[in-house]
């Protein structure tokens, strides 16, 4: 009788040490299992190295990590936090923070804070791990010439159109706001971007198309356009609009006989702020000027990526011409010319070791030529 | 005037037409594999990535992200998904 209340007992324990094992076996298959809600932390990084005849200097460059959150097939969220060291300073910036609801196959609409389709680079090009120059062009970075991010609704798709395709992306945001010159006088007439809190209620209407003539995707022509009140309401600046316009290209081949992949991008960014007097502290009067601002930039990279030497195929060379006109008369006008020239060397297929030499020309002033050395990654 | 507007109409039929008729996805578009747009459409802004860069989960998200941000058709960023996927 003991003998069989023993082998009872052994059958009992070793089938529930099987069963225990084969639930953490299940435990573990499910614990791998990626579930319903896809989350990607992704991003990117940069360091660089300033050689000037101001001065040479380590800079601790950038680090801009990124959430991307996919709860299901049609909801998304994406957002990047920008920080930076500035004058001793850690700076941290929201870049973007955004909730996408896909209405249909080609239509998605998108709420919170997003870099704006104004153009190409602001939206795509910038980051340092896809920018092919260290430095972004004239113009071209936050508070340029044109909006880089804003706050409200979008609603964007593309569409295959025959053997061209066309995209689109049409918004509602807070729109910029005019400096009056109330803190600060010499920046009188300036457009300030990214306003989490309009200024006045009228909202700003934006969008840009684009169309990609060939069925290989080579070449994409855009044009862009933003139109709001930019014054602030009950001030004399109330009826004080601005129109933004923005045309952009890119064109990219592979060239059989150079062994290279030649990519050519560039864009022209316009804005005019309508006329409006301001008061000029310093001579106790009014002024006013045609605030009409221009940036714009071309830039040619070439790779012999098609080369059967692994190191020649991994170089880069890029020129870039940029150039910014802002108005004469205003006491901000800050008119330049700027040259780039860089070599860039691929460790792998998203990050960069670039060697760059830049001539900046400002209008009436000493040429400035920098030598900046940066190593940028995506995470 | 009439003239005009019978000019106006037939040109907006014309270009209804040739807007509805060019929507169509041409056979050669419809046929290209996952790993032709790959290399097409990533190129334009950054180096295409290799498809064992991310697991397939990842992916999902990264082909969703692309869409939206570099704003792709839904039947490329589904092939260029599932190519990447291959690869793992």
């Amino acid at each position: 009788m003991k003998k069989i209340l023993f082998i009872n007992t052994f059958i009992l324990s070793a089938s529930l040490a099987c069963s225990q094992d084969t639930l953490s076996l299940q435990q573990q298959i499910n614990s791998a299992k990626p579930g319903k809600t896809h989350f990607l932390f992704t991003g990117y990084a940069f360091s660089e190295f300033k050689f000037s005849e101001d001065g040479n200097s380590f800079l601790a460059g950038s680090f801009a990590p990124i959430f991307l959150v996919k709860p299901s097939d049609k909801v998304f969220f994406e957002a990047e936090i920008e920080t930076e060291f500035e004058e001793g300073e850690l700076m941290i910036e929201l870049e973007y923070a955004d909730i996408n609801y896909s209405i249909a196959k080609n239509m998605t609409v998108r709420a919170g804070k997003f870099l704006l389709p104004f153009g190409t680079f602001a939206e795509r090009l910038h980051p340092a791990w896809i920018n092919r120059l260290p430095s972004k062009p004239l113009g071209f970075d936050h508070n340029g010439v044109g909006p880089f991010s804003d706050v409200g609704v979008e609603l964007r798709g593309g569409l295959q159109t025959g053997k061209s395709k066309t995209n689109y992306a049409f918004y509602v945001v807070n729109g910029a706001v005019l400096d009056d010159g109330m803190n600060n006088s010499a920046t009188a007439g300036m457009l300030m971007y990214e306003n989490y809190e309009d200024n006045n209620k009228n909202k700003t209407i934006g969008g840009r198309i684009g169309f990609l003539p060939f069925s290989n995707s080579s070449l994409e022509i855009g044009i862009s356009g933003q139109y709001g009140k930019v014054g602030t309401d009950k001030t004399i600046y109330e009826n004080v609009f601005a129109q933004m316009f923005a045309a952009d290209f890119s064109y990219m081949k592979s060239f059989e006989k150079l062994k290279s992949v030649i990519d050519i991008k560039g864009q022209i960014n316009m804005v005019n702020v309508d006329k409006a007097d301001y008061a000029d502290t310093s001579a106790m009067g009014a002024y006013t000027f045609d605030n009409k601002n221009t940036a714009y930039y071309s830039q040619i990279s070439l790779r012999p990526a098609l080369s059967k030497n692994k190191i020649i195929q991994n170089i880069e060379a890029v020129a870039r011409y940029s150039s910014i006109t802002q108005p004469e008369k205003s006491l901000w006008a800050e008119n330049a010319v700027q040259w780039d020239f860089g070599l860039n060397y691929w460790l792998g297929w998203r990050s960069v070791l670039k060697l760059a030499y830049q001539i900046h020309q400002p209008e009436m002033m000493k040429q400035e030529n920098i030598f900046t050395v940066q190593m940028a990654i995506g995470l | 005037m009439k003239i005009k507007i019978a000019a106006f109409t037939a040109l907006f039929f014309i270009a209804v037409t040739w807007m509805v008729e060019s929507c169509k996805t041409s056979e050669e578009i419809s046929y290209k594999p996952g790993a032709l747009l790959w290399g097409e459409n990533c190129a334009r802004c950054h180096n295409a990535p290799s498809p064992d860069a991310f697991s397939d989960a990842q992916w999902d998200v990264i082909g969703t992200h692309m869409k939206i941000r570099a704003t792709l058709t839904d039947d490329e960023v589904k092939k260029i998904t599932e190519f990447l996927k291959s690869g793992n």
